[in-house]
């Protein structure tokens, strides 16, 4: 390397954002989370499919789903994961803990934190749990109005 | 002739700003960190460092007896290393230009920027880099045009080709028309 050469290298940021809309049927689930602290899904009769959060169509014949129904807040956990690292990967002081639930009512799988966890020797496959939902003040519209799932035992 | 078929038009669900706005669809926004760092290489390593000193520099090809601007490490003409640093003049001519008016963002702009390819006296013909030329009208501008470099102060140098912070006309040739 030539004399009073510095390694160096060329910072530059893409700026991007973006934004998501719930759509049709994501709108009616959020609206009811929202306005009562319900939870909608959408039936498809022929498949026998509940579809929770709500949407549209079904995703097995493509009908179009017309029919709401309320799922109870119960149900049971179907698998969960623990994470000591961030999105970028620094170290979480506490770990998050996530769950897979499958509401009583609903055929599909709803994705969401797992409350007071302080370790995975605290929680088993298949233990019920129930979705906390924040008070309706606190309510905008968003999949975080549910604060997560806490284990009933 | 047969009438051509119309495309099927898919139906969705019109939505404005304002229903976005007033909160009554429910969204989320998401931004990326794009952030990212090139490499600059050996030849752009020590151009941009001399661009900090208020000079430009090239590299020479003894083969090709070609002396290339921004420099590079390598002859792409003829395959092999180039040999030599080489300084060159701050002064050049304008090779080829535009008048935008259009910002980069896309805003329109009333006086338009003037992107232009410097030929730098010293490099071979051709040789130049891409800037802006100010302190012209429009309309005057022209190929072949003689211009000088106008340098930032040097405590607001970086390292950068915004070192220079644009490229206007040398005089004698503006009087001389």
């Amino acid at each position: 390397m030539p004399v009073n050469m510095e390694p160096r290298v060329w910072p530059g940021e893409i700026p991007l954002t973006s934004l998501y809309t719930a759509g049709t049927g994501g709108q009616i689930f959020f609206h009811a989370l929202k306005t009562q602290g319900k939870l909608i899904a959408t039936r498809c009769q022929p498949c026998e499919q509940v579809y929770l959060p709500s949407r549209s169509f079904c995703e097995r014949c493509f009908a179009e789903l017309k029919k709401q129904v309320e799922v109870k807040r119960t149900g049971r956990l179907v698998s969960y994961t623990f994470c000591y690292v961030d999105l970028d990967g620094a170290p979480l002081r506490r770990p998050v803990a996530l769950g897979l639930v499958q509401l009583e009512g609903a055929t599909t799988l709803l994705l969401h934190y797992l409350m007071d966890m302080n370790g995975p020797t605290e929680v088993k496959i298949g233990c019920r749990v129930e979705t906390v939902i924040k008070p309706k003040g606190k309510r905008i519209g968003s999949i975080l109005d549910i604060e997560g799932f806490r284990v009933v035992s | 002739m047969k009438s051509q078929p119309q495309p099927n038009l898919v139906r969705g669900t019109p939505l404005d700003e304002k229903a976005l706005r007033r909160g009554k669809t429910f969204s989320v926004t998401y931004a990326p960190k794009l952030r990212y760092a090139w490499d600059t290489g050996q030849a752009i390593s020590r151009y941009l460092a001399e661009l900090k000193k208020g000079r430009l520099i090239a590299r020479a090809c003894r083969k090709c007896e070609r002396v290339m601007i921004p420099p590079r490490m390598f002859c792409e003409r003829c395959f092999r290393p180039t040999d030599e640093w080489v300084y060159v003049k701050d002064t050049g001519r304008i090779f080829t230009f535009s008048l935008c008016y259009v910002s980069w963002d896309v805003r329109r702009l009333k006086q338009p920027e003037i992107p232009a390819v410097i030929e730098i006296d010293g490099a071979s013909p051709g040789m130049g880099i891409l800037h802006v030329v100010k302190r012209i009208a429009p309309g005057k501008v022209r190929v072949g045009m003689p211009v000088r470099a106008v340098w930032k102060p040097k405590p607001k140098r970086i390292g950068s080709v915004t070192d220079i912070a644009y490229w206007e006309p040398i005089k004698k040739f503006a009087a001389r028309r």
